[in-house]
């Protein structure tokens, strides 16, 4: 044992070139595995963690102002149900400018301390400071406006004066539901700041959030709390249930993409380890021939390849972990941030002791398996050809590009791909990865470009919307009417309905006529006005298992006792509530809406429509309550989030099938040293040796690309297909940009040849009299 | 008439670490066109590090190489290779042949590389030589396939391919048994008889034998040179040289 421990320590130390090799593929994997791990870390009960983290609310009440109390608020927070409370939390609904668009949002007093119950979680910029001018705004106005930190939101005070709020971070609540959208989007302020702004305390609305003893006794707690108030005091409520319920539908999209990625980065990780490492073993075959001859036994040699790589991953191992969680922040923010989460480093227990015993494992099976292959040959042929046998059988390709009179460099440099099947197995394996990762993300931004171009595909029917406050509805029509450009519009009133079932949703209430706007019909037709047929989602057929030619009967609320039942005469794309909706004529529900009027709608601009004339034409002033917004973008920002991460990965996946290739050309280099020096002897030249270096390995990257890239787009294909079902798109157009498909081979044959260009030149650079004196 | 190789006072000193070890030590040969030429002595003698010099493996420490009057170690890396390609042809003790390749690949490599258009004409001229050496029937097998001195019979018709103006070989008999060493020894012989020019290196005087004259080096320095067919006196010599 003496023996093989001092040939271990000669092995390690003598030949330190190797061990760096070997060392950086271990440490290049294992930062692979903790950022694939992380990743996984980063994707598992994302609402659950941060709704720990910032202690949320279970449930939320908004108050009718003229129908409560302070002492009410108190007797609410006595109840046992109840452990703790935000306090009321004091509110204005207002119009504020962002941009050039004027937005409803809810201004909210907020303490400078972050709270105890319900704290925000800051995902860009800072917090509030005490007595600054300023506003921290929800990350939903920078999805819908972008809104950035650093610009202004225009505030109008309640003395009628405008002010410019710096907007000094972006915040996610963990009980506002971006589902149901009960709630305008949320700009906090300090309380000082809040006072400043509004100081008649009498325009305030109140609202609380409380935690309960039972988190699932939601309903029961909320009838005790109403049973204590005056009737309808609880005007709305926001059940903390539900809005995990929607920011888990929101993250399955991530869930599917980063889980398969993350997938792809552990199989990378498994097969460069795998490659590397017997490649490296293989390498020393004429040593273990040696070895064999001075008496090793075969034992003896499997513990000394054992023990060599083993040492050298129990040093590259614990400096790879620390990389990936140096590393991880740079994809996995935009991650956490796209799941509404906090970033979670991959400190934890679990991942470390994972990667700390998967690795060594992984080289322990990879150095077994290629030392035991070796131990196996004959002494005299190792010693003598120093390598294993290449594969004999020549392939019928390089004899095809002989034939068609490609280079010899060329010729030969194709003829080593299938020299060594396994070891170019593998490292085309990497390389595939990486190619899939790149299809996939190349071709989810050509989707969403071709989807940004063309809103109707995702069910943008329309090019503006306006929005009334005090004008009538008649006068809006009538302005509309005679607005400059408007081709058609209609008018929309949104609705809470109820199926018989007790399945809720919204129904948008539409007058007028909506032929005249390119709604995205997957089956059947468009309503006609006047008549009692409805158009559904999409994800509301689905959800409720109904068809076009069906009837949907539902409810309103407070209207238990009188059902509309509607024929179903078209299912179209629905950009909203994951395709949860409906759209009826609204003069089927008028009967039942008492008063009610449309107060948004969408308009159809003529072709180059003046956009600046329509929207002075809408608001000559600035106190104009009607309200012009140009239809914007309808990507669901995790989407935007997840191309960022995509990007990223795909970038590490590309980088370890360049050190992969790396390794496999200086390993064919080290084993071919012979032939290069023959062959230098028959007249090769150096740029010659380099070309077919090059040409095994640029080989192998067009190989991945070829079979890469209709294995991704089937791949993006099949994702996308599940997500468009998730959000009730209708099928989904994925495009394969044939520029990316042209490029994509360059790409890979440039990466390959990048990874072997250094191992050519040292093939270049070998000393044919040091080859031949070996023999 | 000018030499079709000449060495002057070529000097070779390998360093290893601190260690440094003189291969050659002053050597001057000149080799005339249409010779055959054997060199012998004991082995670390220096012999092949004079071969290595000749075909451009290697370049001197100090000295002068010429071959066809172009000066070896004034070349670059790409304008060696290009040399050896068309004027140099090797033949190895271990034949050297790529395992990978057919037979007839092998022979055809260096024309390939040298007139890699003309595919039909280099066809032609390695059968040609297959067939002369008596294996155009072993054309697309496999080296692994063939006896060693079928291989040797390979590795020499691809060392002619390119009608060099130099063929030099190393211990090309060393690895074979006594028949098949015969063999190699008489077809070295033909061509030579057709004017090719040959220098090899061997520590077999029955070989060295075959030569039109033998060299004899020791130490790094050139000690003697005999004439060759005279096997009893080149053996006196091998002996006087290695002390046996």
């Amino acid at each position: 044992m003496l023996a093989v421990w001092q040939k271990i320590k000669a092995d390690v130390f003598g030949r330190p070139f190797i061990s760096l090799l070997t060392l950086i593929t271990i440490i290049s994997a294992t930062t692979l595995l903790t950022l694939a791990l992380a990743t996984l870390l980063n994707l598992s009960q994302p609402y659950d963690r941060s709704f720990a983290e910032l202690n949320g609310a279970h449930l939320w009440l908004y108050f009718d102002r003229d129908r409560i109390r302070r002492r009410d608020v108190e007797k609410i927070e006595a109840l046992p149900e109840v452990t703790e409370s935000t306090g009321i939390r004091y509110s204005i609904t207002s119009r504020v400018q962002i941009d050039d668009t004027r937005v409803w949002v809810s201004i909210r007093s907020t303490p400078v301390q972050q709270p105890q119950v319900n704290r925000l979680l800051v995902q860009e910029g800072r917090y509030l400071l005490p007595h600054q001018t300023e506003v921290l705004a929800s990350r939903d106005l920078s999805d819908l406006y972008d809104l950035a930190v650093g610009e202004n939101v225009g505030v109008t005070r309640q003395d009628g004066k405008k002010m410019a709020l710096p907007v000094i971070g972006l915040a996610y609540n963990p009980t506002w539901d971006t589902y149901r959208n009960t709630q305008p989007p949320y700009l906090y302020v300090s309380e000082d700041l809040f006072q400043e702004l509004y100081p008649d305390e009498a325009t305030w609305e109140w609202s609380l959030g409380v935690r309960l003893a039972d988190p699932e006794a939601v309903d029961a707690a909320l009838a005790q709390i109403e049973a204590l108030l005056q009737a309808d005091a609880v005007r709305i409520h926001t059940d903390w249930r539900d809005v995990k319920e929607s920011a888990n539908f929101g993250a399955q999209l991530n869930f599917i993409m980063l889980g398969a990625f993350s997938l792809f980065a552990i199989l990378a990780t498994v097969l460069v380890i795998v490659s590397g490492i017997s490649s490296f073993v293989l390498s020393q075959f004429r040593q273990v021939g040696i070895l064999k001859a001075v008496g090793f036994t075969k034992a003896q040699i499997l513990w000394l390849y054992i023990g060599q790589y083993l040492v050298l991953g129990l040093i590259g191992c614990p400096l790879g972990l620390v990389l990936g969680i140096l590393l991880s922040p740079l994809p996995l923010k935009n991650i956490a941030s796209s799941l509404s989460t906090t970033f979670q480093p991959p400190l934890n227990p679990w991942i470390v002791v994972a990667v700390l015993v998967s690795v060594p494992a992984m080289i322990v099976v990879a150095t077994w398996r290629s030392a035991r292959r070796a131990a196996k040959a004959n002494i005299v042929k190792a010693i003598a050809t120093g390598a294993e046998a290449p594969a004999k059988k020549e392939f019928w390709l390089p004899r095809l590009a002989a034939r068609l009179g490609f280079p010899i460099p060329f010729v030969l440099g194709l003829g080593d791909v299938f020299a060594r099947p396994f070891r170019s197995l593998t490292t085309g394996l990497n390389l595939l990865l990486g190619v899939i990762g790149i299809v996939f993300a190349l071709t989810l931004n050509e989707t969403l470009e071709i989807y940004k171009a063309n809103p109707p595909l995702l069910g943008v029917a329309y090019d503006a919307v306006v929005t009334r406050g005090v004008t009538s509805d008649s006068r809006v029509q009538y302005l509309l009417g005679r607005a400059p450009g408007v081709e058609a519009f209609y008018g929309e009133y949104r609705v809470d309905v109820e199926t018989l079932a007790g399945e809720t949703f919204q129904v948008r209430a539409v007058d007028g006529d909506v032929a005249d706007f390119p709604f995205r019909i997957l089956a059947g037709r468009v309503i006609r006005p006047g008549t009692a047929e409805v158009m559904a989602g999409q994800g509301l057929l689905d959800w409720l298992g109904l068809g076009v030619g069906d009837e949907l009967t539902v409810v309103l609320d407070g209207w238990r006792h009188r059902s509309i039942t509607w024929r179903i005469v078209g299912a179209y794309t629905e950009p909203v509530n994951a395709g949860q909706m409906a759209m009826a004529n609204f003069s089927t529900l008028a009967r039942l809406l008492p008063g009610e009027r449309p107060a948004a709608y969408y308009l159809k601009l003529a072709p180059g429509a003046d956009t600046t004339l329509l929207k002075r034409y809408f608001e000559p002033r600035p106190e104009s309550d009607l309200n012009l917004t140009l239809a914007g973008q309808a990507i669901p920002g995790v989407v935007v989030y997840l191309q960022l991460a995509l990007f990223a990965l795909s970038g590490i996946l590309i980088g370890i099938a360049l050190v992969s290739v790396f390794n496999t050309s200086l390993l064919a280099v080290q084993e071919k040293l012979r032939i290069i020096g023959v062959l230098k002897t028959i007249g090769f030249t150096p740029s010659q040796v380099i070309t077919m270096v090059n040409t095994t390995a640029g080989f192998l990257g067009l190989l991945a690309a070829v079979v890469g890239l209709p294995l991704g787009w089937v791949f993006t294909k099949s994702a996308l297909a599940i997500m468009a079902r998730s959000y009730g798109f209708g099928a989904v157009e994925v495009p394969l940009n044939v520029l990316y498909a042209l490029a994509l081979p360059l790409l890979m044959i440039g990466v390959s040849i990048a990874g072997s260009y250094l191992p050519g030149k040292r093939a270049a650079r070998v000393s044919i009299v040091n080859v031949l004196r070996g023999e | 008439m000018m030499p079709l190789v000449k060495i002057v006072d070529v000097e070779k000193v390998y360093k290893t670490g601190s260690v440094t070890f003189a291969a050659l030590r002053g050597v001057s040969l000149d080799v005339a066109e249409g010779d055959f030429v054997a060199v012998m002595g004991p082995s670390g003698s220096g012999k092949s590090t004079l071969l290595h010099l000749m075909g451009g493996l290697d370049r001197p420490t100090a000295g002068r190489v010429e071959v066809k009057g172009v000066a070896l170690s004034e070349m670059d890396e790409t304008a060696l290779a290009k040399f050896r390609r068309a004027h140099i042809g090797f033949i190895f003790q271990f034949f050297n042949l790529i395992d990978n390749l057919t037979i007839r690949a092998n022979v055809e490599l260096p024309a390939l590389l040298q007139s890699g258009r003309d595919r039909k004409a280099v066809r032609g001229r390695a059968d040609a030589l297959l067939e002369r050496l008596g294996i155009l029937d072993q054309a697309s097998k496999h080296p692994w396939e063939l006896s060693g001195g079928q291989q040797q019979r390979v590795a020499i018709a691809r060392a002619l391919i390119n009608h060099p103006t130099l063929l030099l070989a190393d211990e090309p008999t060393g690895n074979l048994d006594s028949q098949s060493g015969q063999d190699v020894l008489r077809i070295l012989q033909e061509f030579n008889a057709q004017g090719q020019t040959i220098l090899m290196v061997t520590h077999d005087a029955a070989a060295a034998a075959q030569a039109r004259q033998v060299i004899f080096i020791r130490d790094g320095r050139l000690v003697e040179t005999v004439p060759g067919r005279d096997v009893q006196k080149i053996a006196q010599s091998l002996a006087a040289l290695t002390g046996t």
